[in-house]
């Protein structure tokens, strides 16, 4: 098998991994922002398929496609991040299950039978760790005041 | 029944079986251990993977792409399967960084400059911006819950049916009349030729879609509900000013 299908088969096993890792996050995860940030993975993995496929057959067309796609990606993160902003600004929260409750007539609604309990570390956040030596206050030159 | 078929497909199910057991043990509403746990299973099904991949050809030529695609897929899955949101995104610059290191190997030098610069830099920034606006504490009850408990065993076995199809597809292509490579000199010349020349239109299309993103985005953002009516001020001796 010569190199160059060897390279391609490479190329798009990894672009469907990335998509596909893209689409188990936007159906697994609840908040928004992410569920963004996987389509955008998705978009990602079918770049790269695209230029491989561009590479092998020699055509530009696969790149031009990339340039088109970055550039729609750019306007559906404005628009997107946009909408996102106003919907928050109503409901207060990034999770997407808020909006259920705009579902059809007659569909019963999605409840949370199990809800994590918070643990002791999540609540801790990273600090920095202080640096240096703390220089000693003089006092009396702190509160001289000449003019006095 | 066919035993070469077996044979020749046990890795590719093997390691397909390990990443997503793993996967699906990292997703949200699992415990810590069930997330070192699925890390280890994970890696170990990429390997196997690029074994597999290996198999295709021979290993000369491919280490550096061996290397960028482990990279781009460990960040890829640590980008949906950390709790925090910003870690997410963090991860995701990670991947971009390792998709454009992949461009770059397939000779797409502008490409992979501009992922990195309109998305690591530009598109990044603006969900890093838009989740501080959002979510200042970094933590939230449903970044850490899924939609019950199989929707992420049923979001994990689509998934890894669509690349273990890809995969088995992909294992026999046929040769294909060898086509005419790229030049590879002058790669932005040759780039800028193609686009303004053949794709003219398509890019006087992507400019007005820039326009109209950025109109409507500042038309929905803006705040068009009513403001309540200031409160009426009344001067010393009672009457309204």
């Amino acid at each position: 098998m010569d190199s160059h299908l060897t390279e391609l088969q490479n190329y798009l096993v990894l672009g469907g991994l990335l998509f596909s890792i893209g689409l188990i996050g936007l159906l697994v995860r609840r908040n928004m922002i992410v569920m963004f940030l996987c389509v955008e993975m998705m978009l990602q993995g079918i770049s790269v398929s695209l230029v491989a496929w561009g590479r092998f057959h020699g055509d530009w067309g696969g790149q031009m496609l990339v340039i088109f796609i970055v550039t729609v990606a750019a306007c559906e993160a404005a628009i997107g991040l946009a909408m996102i902003l106003a919907v928050f600004n109503y409901s207060k929260q990034l999770d997407i299950a808020f909006w259920q409750e705009v579902r059809e007539a007659g569909i019963p609604p999605f409840t949370d039978h199990e809800i994590p309990e918070e643990r002791e570390e999540d609540r801790v956040w990273p600090t920095l760790s202080p640096a240096g030596v703390e220089p000693e206050l003089d006092v009396e030159e702190i509160t001289h005041r000449s003019r006095v | 029944m066919n035993w070469s078929l077996v044979n020749s497909l046990w890795p590719l199910f093997v390691s397909m079986v390990l990443g997503s057991a793993g996967i699906w043990l990292m997703l949200p509403p699992k415990g810590r251990q069930g997330r070192f746990v699925g890390a280890i299973l994970s890696v170990a099904g990429l390997l196997l993977l690029a074994i597999q991949l290996l198999g295709f050809g021979q290993w000369n030529g491919q280490a550096m792409f061996m290397l960028l695609a482990t990279f781009t897929t460990i960040s890829a899955v640590a980008t949906i399967t950390m709790r925090s949101p910003v870690y997410s995104a963090i991860w995701f610059a990670l991947t971009l960084l390792g998709t454009a290191g992949l461009l770059l190997l397939q000779e797409a030098q502008f490409l992979a400059v501009a992922t990195i610069i309109v998305y690591a830099g530009a598109i990044l920034v603006t969900f890093l911006f838009v989740l501080m606006l959002a979510q200042p504490e970094g933590h939230a009850i449903y970044d850490r819950m899924s939609w019950g408990k199989f929707a992420p065993l049923c979001a994990v076995l689509s998934g890894v049916l669509l690349v273990g199809g890809l995969t088995f597809l992909l294992s026999d292509l046929e040769a294909m009349p060898e086509a005419a490579s790229l030049p590879t000199d002058n790669h932005m010349a040759r780039l800028g030729g193609e686009l303004f020349s053949r794709r003219l239109l398509s890019v006087e299309l992507a400019g007005t879609l820039l326009l109209i993103a950025l109109v409507g985005a500042i038309a929905i953002a803006k705040d068009t509900r009513p403001k309540p009516r200031q409160a009426v001020s009344t001067s010393s001796d009672g009457r309204q000013a």
